[in-house]
């Protein structure tokens, strides 16, 4: 499926996409049976080989996607009064780590909402998202989730042997993971069943879930279970910036709540009874997933649609906020439109649905998250068209189904697998779907596209944390922001300068086919990188993702000289003056301390041009031409490529100033200066 | 009174026109002011960007990105520019301190506004209008109270409605409230300063009271005269932003220059606009007090002599 993109970077584009799709459904629909096998195949197929393999691997697409290592069956009831779930969970998980475990570490991450929780130190030390160091307690943000009972089967009970634990920080008030050691060991291979009886106090929204008046929002709810990774126990407590790491398995949740309550959950909707309490429950069955969260509002409009994609049809439901269906068909659009092109360009979308939230006013810090089908988005009710936020959080959140979802990397360890690499994907499907210069901003006045918004986000703080570093470590959340997000996605685009922007995508294809429904590593990726693109790229991995190093390179000089400048010049002759032989010079200087190829252009008033290329290496470099011309312009990455040069205005030097960009700025400056004073002589 | 307010509203803006050169010397002030406040960032972003193949972003359009990028390096012509232009936005306010007496001397006087006559009004009520911009302040202080509370109330009323037009519709309102009340604030200073003017008033004091009592005599006259020419101001305004924005090749520079000049030129304009109506009302109303008439005794009463009952 994937090739050549039938792309116009118009916003017509995507309504395109439904006319192309069906010239292309056959051939989609063979390649995506051969794709959902995926599991199968050690690694990515090539398109005719996709084709090939879906008629004759036809009847393996009934196999599990993953690997099932948990299977979760959960009966929970919510009062929306008092925003509290009481529930009863049966874990079973099968031991497939190959040794034997006798202690099992849990999280229970709704108790983050608490003043002493690691969680609320990170954010008073560093601020995140809306809250910062200043902010204050309010107790309606204090969530909490209490086992009540805990019984493992053949074991008895267990709850008083639960033990808190602080595996990063040594912080004895986080109450974030426990772990409980069991009287004897599971066998490898063999399976172990937990009944944990445990009820939610959510939080008013203060950050990612909770409550805002009637609505609830209800993510990192249940007690979930580590993951056995690089042959420890690997279970995190709840940080600051990041939360997800978890197995794959199945997940049988029946959800009881009042009948006026509109629901929506990461899972199918297996069947609907309406009990004698006025009450409804809600059945949900879910596989190949690794977490399940879920909605609930008696204000929420249910917006239908659907889009068929190389794995067959997805549901797609938005649940709209009170004021806030104008933004509707915006969601609908970038949500098709990221289907649409994740499904070409990276992989298929294996699962039959997917459900996108619209947090009320109040609950917007529940915005802006994914949970497997099911992610959260934010507008408001005076949202600009070209403003285009509920756009890019809808493809942002979209794209985590893949880089997290599926691809279900160590986000506390390697946050920017997840993040980096999808504020990178972000940046390609927004530009196919709204243009380059305009995916993020698009007014008649002013434009931003997705590209230059990341690097700006990177160049906010680009050089006190590298990439690969462990989340809760970055010295702010601004930095882990600016990193993790904006430069993870810088360092992605200027690789396309390296290897291409097609074997990019290639390479995230293969890294996808290969490593979906798995944990891989920051190494696994990169070194898929290196395979499909056949080129050692440690040079460029070792500054750009494990180091610091800046990369800025400027052009130091570009002039031209008469050759015999001693000789008196022939003023007021055309021809003489064309005669005339110039000696150009050209430096190049490299400001960072990041080493990176560099490519000139140089043009000449005879209308010639002259490309160079410099490895860069050295601190600087000196062109030297003679020829009956002089210079017009010299420019480095004159297609501006590198986008992880700090400085794309030294990047070039053009002979005949233009003030014309001086001019725009002063003009606004001048008036903005006339404007405040005329306010202020109001006083007057 | 609508005859008389009508009458006003055009002989004021006639009287802006007649003595025009007030509103273009002020305009030109604000005008260097402007440009003063920008320089330094000029000339660093004429060292960054005149040979720049990247300040094409600007040229073409406007990329914010090319914002985004100044703002980060280490020498942003864009980091300085913030204080100096507060710095000469308080210089013109120092300004306008001391014209605004030589303006409303033209005005009220009505006599053509020389050099000499305009400093030695304008120096001759510097200070005592420099005490009214101290009371200003103080009345201003609970108003300022006001949109505080109100943006706590918004916040309560936000957190605790399901609508999310209600606290919007609240902040509207008070707003528009907040607004009106700014406004009769202004028009109280104002004529405050055409009393201390026209009747040369030196004791502050005295002027904010007889001020307020015209207000509160003449409420509607006086805040309509100054509200139709603020609508007036807003509108054009709103159509100046329209056609920079939205009209306006983004390549153009010079019609950019003199669109948002204009819009700076509505601005004074109609605020001196302002001034002149309340200046000539208050002209028409001196003249249209009848003088108290001299004292004359009154004649002495009459009494009729009642007869006294008789008694039982």
């Amino acid at each position: 499926v994937y090739g050549p993109l039938p792309l116009a970077n118009t916003p017509q584009s995507v309504l395109r996409v439904g006319g192309w799709m069906k010239l292309t459904k056959v051939f989609a629909l063979a390649a995506g049976v051969a794709i959902f096998c995926g599991p199968v195949f050690s690694q990515a197929l090539a398109p005719h080989q996709q084709a090939t393999a879906a008629s004759a691997s036809a009847d393996t697409a009934s196999k599990p996607l993953s690997t099932r290592i948990v299977a979760y069956q959960i009966e929970a009831k919510l009062d929306p009064t008092k925003h509290t779930i009481a529930a009863n969970e049966t874990l079973t998980y099968k031991n497939l780590t190959g040794q034997p475990q006798q202690t099992f570490p849990f999280h229970l991450y709704l108790n983050a909402f608490q003043p002493q929780s690691t969680f609320m130190t990170e954010v008073r030390l560093a601020g995140t998202r809306g809250n910062g160091p200043d902010s204050e307690w309010d107790p309606k943000h204090l969530g909490s989730i209490t086992v009540d009972k805990l019984e493992v089967e053949g074991a008895g009970d267990l709850t008083n042997k639960m033990e808190f634990i602080h595996p990063d920080d040594n912080n004895t008030e986080d109450r974030t993971v426990f772990q409980l050691t069991l009287p004897k060991p599971i066998a490898p291979g063999a399976s172990v069943q937990f009944h944990i009886a445990f009820h939610d106090v959510l939080p008013k929204v203060v950050e990612r879930t909770g409550y805002a008046h009637d609505f609830d929002m209800v993510g990192q709810w249940f007690p979930k279970v580590g993951v056995w990774w690089k042959n420890a126990w690997n279970c995190h407590q709840f940080h600051a910036t990041t939360e997800f790491f978890a197995d794959f398995g199945t997940f049988d949740v029946k959800i009881t709540v009042p009948q006026n309550e509109i629901v929506g959950a990461g899972g199918d909707l297996v069947s609907t009874q309406n009990n004698s309490d006025g009450t409804q429950t809600l059945s949900y069955h879910s596989e190949d997933v690794h977490d399940f969260s879920w909605t609930a509002s008696p204000s929420f409009t249910l917006v239908e649609d659907s889009w068929t994609g190389s794995q067959g049809p997805v549901k797609i439901h938005l649940l709209m906020s009170p004021g806030h269906m104008a933004s509707a068909p915006r969601y609908m659009k970038a949500l098709k439109g990221s289907l649409y092109f994740f499904d070409q360009w990276y992989g298929p979308y294996p699962y039959d649905r997917i459900t996108l939230v619209d947090p009320p006013h109040g609950g917007i810090d529940a915005g802006g998250m994914e949970y497997p089908t099911l992610v959260t988005a934010g507008t408001s009710v005076h949202m600009p068209q070209g403003l285009l936020e509920p756009e890019f959080v809808t493809e942002h959140e979209f794209g985590h189904q893949y880089w997290y979802g599926m691809v279900a990397t160590n986000e506390f360890e390697e946050a920017w697998l997840d993040e980096g690499i999808n504020s990178y994907t972000e940046v390609k499907v927004m530009d196919a779907i709204y243009g380059h210069e305009t995916s993020f901003l698009n007014f008649p006045f002013a434009h931003l596209g997705e590209t230059e918004e990341q690097r700006g986000s990177y160049l906010g703080l680009p050089d006190m944390d590298p990439i690969a570093r462990v989340a809760w470590k970055f010295i702010s959340s601004d930095s882990y922001g600016d990193i993790t997000y904006g430069k993870s996605a810088t360092m992605l685009i200027t690789l396309e300068k390296v290897i291409g922007e097609d074997t990019l995508r290639q390479a995230l294809h293969t890294y996808f086919m290969r490593y979906r429904f798995t944990h891989p590593t920051g190494e696994d990726f990169l070194k898929t990188i290196e395979e499909v693109s056949g080129k050692d790229l440690r040079w460029y991995f070792n500054q750009a993702v494990y180091g610091t190093q800046v990369l800025d390179y400027s052009l130091a000089d570009a002039h031209s000289d008469p050759l015999k400048w001693w000789e008196t010049p022939a003023h007021g002759s055309k021809n003489s003056e064309k005669d005339e032989l110039y000696r150009t010079y050209v430096t190049v200087e490299r400001k960072g301390d990041f080493t990176f190829p560099v490519d000139l252009q140089i043009k000449f008033d005879d209308g010639s041009t002259t490309f160079e290329h410099w490895d860069g290496l050295d601190r600087w470099i000196r062109y030297q031409y003679d020829r009956k011309a002089k210079i017009e312009s010299a420019q480095i990455d004159a297609h501006n490529q590198i986008t992880l040069d700090r400085d794309p205005f030294n990047n070039s030097y053009v002979a005949a100033p233009d003030p014309r960009a001086v001019h725009k700025l002063r003009n606004i400056w001048v008036f903005a200066s006339e404007w405040l004073s005329q306010l202020l002589a109001w006083l007057t | 009174m609508a005859a008389s307010n009508r009458g006003t509203f055009f002989s004021g803006a006639g009287l802006v026109w007649q003595w025009q050169r007030l509103v273009w010397w002020i305009f030109a002030v604000c005008l260097i002011f402007g440009f003063f406040s920008t320089h330094e960032m000029t000339e660093r972003a004429n060292f960054l960007l005149d040979h720049s193949a990247a300040a094409q972003r600007l040229v073409n359009g406007f990329d914010v990105s090319a914002i985004i990028m100044l703002q980060q390096l280490r020498d942003s012509p864009l980091e300085i520019h913030g204080p100096n232009i507060l710095h000469f936005s308080v210089l013109f306010v120092v300004f306008m301190l001391f014209a605004t007496g030589g303006i409303l001397a033209a005005y009220v006087l009505d006599e053509k506004p020389t050099t000499t006559a305009f400093f030695e009004a304008a120096g001759r009520h510097f200070w005592r209008f420099f005490r009214l911009l101290i009371y200003l302040a103080i009345v201003l202080l609970p108003i300022a109270g006001l949109a505080v509370a109100t943006s706590a109330m918004h916040t309560r009323i936000d957190d605790q409605s399901i609508s999310p037009y209600t606290g919007d519709y609240f902040v509207e309102a008070a707003a528009i409230v907040i607004l009106l009340l700014l406004i009769v604030v202004r028009v109280w200073f104002d004529m405050a300063q055409v009393i201390a003017v026209a009747d040369d008033e030196k004791k502050m004091h005295h002027a904010l009271r007889r001020a307020f009592g015209l207000l509160r005599h003449n409420f509607f006259a006086l805040f309509w005269i100054y509200l139709r020419i603020s609508i007036i101001t807003w509108v054009l305004f709103a159509l100046g932003l329209y056609i920079w924005m939205f009209r306006l090749s983004p390549r153009s520079n010079v019609a950019a220059f003199l669109v948002s000049q204009l819009m700076i030129l509505i601005w004074l304009g109609t605020r001196l606009w302002q001034r002149a109506s309340e200046a000539i009302w208050y002209r028409n109303y001196q003249a249209n007090q009848v003088p108290e008439p001299a004292w004359t005794p009154s004649p002495a009463p009459m009494y009729t002599p009642v007869a006294a009952e008789p008694q039982a």
